[in-house]
């Protein structure tokens, strides 16, 4: 990974026309302003992360499976309840 | 009542007020912005999240202290906007809110849950969204199995 030492109101170029700008260094988050051509897409990660994982959940489970976590999370809560 | 085909249960019968409405979808499924929650008794503690756009689309979920009983949610001022969370008292999971954790089930795989991105629905209003958790260290893959497993310490 590259690595570069930004101050606020510095920037970097990737390429001839992605420019990112450090707008604001804050004490747990920093603020990038970002220049790029319309047809890229631009998503924080956790984002697409979660949107890579939201398509996985969506695949249909079988009916055997679906039964068969639902006893054996039934069985694990009946198990765990009396204990405080 | 209106009627809808759906994902496992058929043709279903549900009451339109019954139905969460998801102003910005979720993130891969942008235009799903209404859905119903169904819970069966035989199927307990699943949760399932059928789409009122897509028939065929339904997510299994289980609400989060299921997988995690220590489980902390962090909303984001953009979830509390489009949940229409007014300022304090903080809203209680289970009182004043659903928060839920979408299950993943591999072929071959152990089944996972999402507790980085959960969805949380206000009761009060039936607004929903897909709340990521930022920096919390929850895991988008949190295993479900291991911890049903084992006997709970204590």
């Amino acid at each position: 990974m590259l690595v570069m030492r930004r101050r606020a109101g510095e920037s970097f170029l990737i390429g001839t026309d992605i420019e990112l700008e450090i707008l604001e260094v804050g004490p747990t988050r920093v603020k990038i302003g970002i220049t790029a051509p319309a047809s890229l897409a631009i998503l924080r990660k956790e984002v697409a992360l979660t949107r890579a994982q939201n398509l996985s959940a969506a695949q249909p489970a079988p009916p055997d499976t679906i039964a068969w976590l639902s006893e054996k999370l039934s069985a694990s809560r009946e198990r765990s309840e009396p204990q405080p | 009542m209106s009627r809808l085909p759906s994902r496992y249960f058929g043709e279903l019968e549900y009451s339109p007020d019954a139905a969460f409405q998801f102003a910005a979808g979720i993130p891969g499924f942008d235009d799903q912005t209404a859905f119903i929650f169904l819970e069966q008794p035989k199927n307990h503690p699943l949760v399932f999240m059928q789409s009122l756009v897509r028939p065929d689309l339904c997510f299994i979920a289980v609400p989060v202290f299921v997988a995690d009983p220590r489980y902390k949610l962090h909303l984001s001022p953009e979830d509390r906007e489009l949940l229409e969370l007014s300022a304090p008292p903080e809203p209680q999971i289970e009182a004043d809110l659903i928060c839920l954790a979408l299950v993943t089930l591999s072929d071959g795989a152990d089944p996972t849950v999402n507790l980085a991105s959960p969805i949380v629905l206000n009761l009060k209003n039936r607004k929903g969204v897909q709340s990521i958790q930022e920096c919390s260290g929850y895991s988008m893959q949190h295993p479900l199995s291991p911890s049903v497993e084992k006997p709970p310490c204590s």
